[in-house]
């Protein structure tokens, strides 16, 4: 069987642009999540949000959400040292569900508050589907291989690097692009707001006073390689991608199957692909949004994985928020630097543990611990579960 | 408002927000119960749920406190007017 | 071994008929367009029947079910009836669509620009999220393996049949249920004449195709329909919106390649052109120089049906029919004809504005028969 190693890393996230920013702000524990400025906020119950400080690379008559995933993408590519020969035949596999929505609002607004069409159209308008990410960074960046975007909600960008390792492990291309990225909108902002999932604080996950999720935007792409191709080139090998698991509740649109079903089983497709037993994986990046509800359905299932023995477990989005279809692949590039570098990173805001949840969720400070192997959980609307497991090379 | 005019506005925003064609609530009660999966409620979901609360807080001008369990407040149309009553009354 | 991909069942909801194979054989035995004038478009399109689907839903279900939902669930269950395939967790479904639930989310921002915080409606939020249709048809049909939505301009659909085709044939699934859907909406239309973009013949509906493995089917005594004996796509250079130049088709020699088949062997080819004179130009000559010197008949079904990303697993269904009827349907300025072609495999093609290209290699159930 075809082995999958990780040879590229690139972020924009809310701690700026770059994997350094972004690795620098999550083993610190920094919390990243601010009042919001890029959207009207007023008259919501929560105001905050994780935004992507400026300025962002690239030229500002691309959308935001196509800056942030052309600036991932590239800093993946050059960190994978791949020449333009190499580029031309790899998959770009982009999780993506804003798109260019951010712009595309703006115009609609503007259109039915004032009556007036915004100027330039084109603008606004051209990039505003998820796809637009995948066009920009192939035509720009030279990926002539298959290319796909895919739209699984809030496990977006962790499904295209399960999409992007079958191309890979099929022989269909030698290495892949995968990643995912998102901008904060309003209708997202205003959606969760709705639904009453949001924490006018920062969000706590597994925090016994926990009040919901915060929202956050980024982009992260990984470079996913056949490990003979990347041997054979002298490429710096970050981690395997051992194994993944890719399930659906079929029980809800909103909510989680109440057992974790299908989180259960796609943690255990990933062992089971990877050949791996349970108690080599010594690290879960959990999902962990901090909704009462995601919390203790994950713990449940992470429980019914792994058991009670010492597998740690934090969550990225205590600091960076939900960063949407860039959370899955924001938070795969956090599990592989975990790995590289033997330290977890924490989970901010945790100051009294929820007594349902039976794992030690790092508190605030980093742990340094040797690792083996380690999962990174992504759960979307529409029971949409994907588990990845990355494995030291 | 009586107690009647309630269960009165509850249908109308059964219809225009939880979308239930109206002939099926034309016939409902007070001891109807809502929530999916109780014999012979109109099936209401988690997803509804959140709905009828932002329709029951823009349409009385009443704020619902989430952090209570509202369970019992939500279980039938008859609990549901006491709760917006007493609410309506006591701002 | 690779295992084999078999289409084992069809479903179809768009605005000519609904149904299954045989409503699909029906049609391609008689064809006729429909694409007309609509009050509420200012170009013809075609449009679903409201009650097309007023069978296939209670009303409990459909008080949650968005329109472009109705349309996936429906098509969904019609596949699976076609099939004979009792629902059930063995079953992944990967979907296509171009604009997703585009009028839900309208509707969602109208209620915020309408009444503020409190005009936004729970309900509506989740179809802003373009996997809505796949959550509403994962539920309807208990689909519990691999879920997923492909989101590309004009080729969604026969990028959603061939990434099912490369699951099934990569061994990672047994049963998918693989095809497209969209939805009309006159402020699409707006955008769309806004962007100077609106030359496309477009429709609407669903299609999805059951694909099982050779063994799944055959082990189940399942019909089949025909096969799919080579799937790929790749990016061919293009600016975002833009036309290529014309060149080599990887992504048709990948999928001929991936069949065991050459360019001679192609008797028939269905293609995209859908009234975007610059990409359909661009589309023939890469069919011309894949394919060359050889120069199999050529049709496309969306002068007929109107473009929309269920009509890419049509034409995959429709060359099953092909490969075993020998006929082809074709839209000619004097109206829908029949044209006779050789029996046996042929191509399912579509490249869009950006480089998008997708190739399928088609065959009937030949000699399962």
């Amino acid at each position: 069987m075809t082995q999958i190693v990780v040879t590229g890393l690139g972020a924009v996230s809310p701690f700026g642009v770059g994997v350094k920013a972004y690795w620098d702000g999550v083993r610190s524990g920094t919390c990243a999540i601010r009042p919001v400025t890029l959207i009207e906020a007023d008259g919501f119950r929560c105001r905050i949000a994780a935004e992507v400080p400026g300025p962002l690379p690239g030229s500002a008559r691309r959308s935001r959400g196509d800056r942030m995933a052309l600036g991932a993408a590239r800093e993946a590519l050059d960190d994978a040292g791949l020449g333009a020969c190499e580029r031309r035949e790899m998959a770009l596999i982009v999780g993506a569900v804003g798109g260019g929505m951010l712009e595309g609002e703006a115009w609609y607004w503007a259109l039915k508050r004032g009556g007036r069409r915004l100027r330039a159209p084109q603008l606004s308008l051209r990039s505003i589907l998820p796809w637009s990410h995948a066009e920009v960074i192939g035509s720009r960046l030279g990926l002539e291989g298959p290319r796909e975007t895919i739209v699984t909600a809030c496990s977006s960008g962790a499904a295209s690097l399960a999409i992007a390792a079958d191309l890979v492990a099929d022989g269909v291309v030698p290495a892949a692009l995968a990643g995912g990225a998102d901008t904060l909108t309003r209708l997202c902002f205003m959606g969760f707001n709705a639904l009453r999932l949001l924490d006018p604080d920062p969000c706590r996950p597994f925090d016994r006073d926990r009040r919901g999720m915060s929202i956050g935007e980024g982009a992260a792409f990984v470079v996913l390689e056949d490990a003979a191709h990347a041997r054979a080139r002298g490429a710096r090998v970050y981690a395997e991608l051992a194994g993944y698991g890719m399930t659906t509740d079929a029980f809800h649109v909103t909510s989680p199957h109440p057992a974790g079903e299908g989180m259960v089983r796609a943690m255990q497709a990933a062992l089971a692909r990877a050949r791996v037993e349970p108690g080599a994986v010594g690290y879960a990046n959990a999902h962990g949004t901090g909704t009462l509800q995601n919390d203790r359905i994950e713990a449940g299932a992470l429980r019914e994985v792994f058991g009670d023995g010492g597998l740690l477990v934090s969550s990225t989005k205590s600091m960076i928020g939900h960063t949407m279809a860039a959370a899955g692949s924001l938070e795969a590039v956090a599990t592989v630097l975990a790995l590289v570098h033997e330290t977890v990173p924490p989970t901010a805001h945790l100051t009294t543990p929820d007594p349902e949840v039976a794992f030690d969720c790092v508190p605030g400070a980093a742990r340094e611990v040797s690792l083996e192997c380690a999962i990174s959980n992504s759960f979307g609307f529409g029971g949409q579960n994907v588990t990845l497991l990355f494995r030291c090379p | 408002m009586e107690p009647k005019e309630f269960l009165d506005e509850l249908k109308t925003l059964f219809v225009t927000r939880l979308k239930f064609e109206p002939r099926r609530v034309a016939d409902v009660g007070f001891e109807t119960a809502l929530p999916k999966g109780v014999e012979g409620s109109v099936g209401l979901d988690s997803l509804d749920f959140i709905e009828l609360g932002i329709a029951i807080e823009e349409r009385f001008g009443i704020v619902i406190d989430e952090s209570q369990d509202l369970a019992e407040h939500f279980a039938s149309f008859g609990t549901l007017c006491r709760f917006i009553a007493e609410r309506v009354k006591t701002p | 071994m690779r295992p084999r991909v078999f289409i084992t069942g069809v479903g179809i909801v768009n605005a000519a008929f609904t149904g299954g194979a045989a409503a699909l054989a029906a049609y391609l035995g008689a064809p006729r367009a429909v694409l007309g004038a609509s009050p509420r478009f200012a170009t013809p399109v075609a449009e679903v029947p409201a009650a097309a689907l007023a069978a296939f839903f209670d009303e409990t279900e459909a008080r949650r079910l968005s329109p472009v939902c109705r349309l996936a669930v429906a098509a969904a269950r019609l596949a699976l009836e076609d099939a004979a395939l009792v629902p059930g967790r063995e079953l992944g479904l990967v979907i296509g669509t171009e604009f997703g639930d585009l009028r839900s989310t309208i509707e969602f921002a109208n209620g915020y620009l309408g009444s503020g915080p409190t005009g936004l409606s729970a309900l509506l939020f989740p179809n802003t999220v373009m996997n809505t249709m796949a959550a509403a048809t994962t539920i309807a049909v208990a689909a519990k393996e691999m879920s997923l939505t492909l989101n590309a301009p004009l080729v969604a659909g026969e990028l959603a049949v061939a990434q099912a085709a490369l699951a099934i044939a990569g061994g990672r699934a047994r049963a998918i249920l693989a095809g497209g859907v969209d939805q009309l909406d006159p402020f699409l239309f707006e955008v769309l004449t806004e962007l100077q973009a609106g030359a496309d013949r477009r429709g609407e509906g669903a299609t999805f195709l059951v694909l099982e493995s050779e063994a799944t089917a055959l082990e189940r005594g399942a019909r089949v329909l025909g096969e799919i004996a080579g799937a790929a796509w790749r990016a061919r250079p293009a600016r975002p919106h833009g036309i290529g130049r014309a060149g080599a088709s990887p992504a048709i020699a990948a999928a001929l390649e991936a069949a065991g088949a050459d360019a001679a062997s192609v008797r028939w080819v269905y293609a995209s052109a859908s009234g975007d004179e610059a990409r359909d130009v661009w589309e023939g000559r890469l069919l011309d120089e894949a394919l060359a010197p050889h120069r199999p008949p050529r049709t496309s079904l969306a002068p007929l049906l109107g473009r929309h990303a269920g009509l890419g697993a049509l034409a995959v269904a429709a060359g099953a029919c092909t490969a075993r009827s020998g006929l082809l349907s074709e839209a000619a300025e004097s109206g829908p004809s029949l044209r006779t072609v050789e029996r046996g495999r042929g191509l399912v093609h579509a490249v869009a504005r950006g480089g998008t290209q997708v190739a399928l290699v088609v065959d009937g159930p030949g000699e399962l028969a």
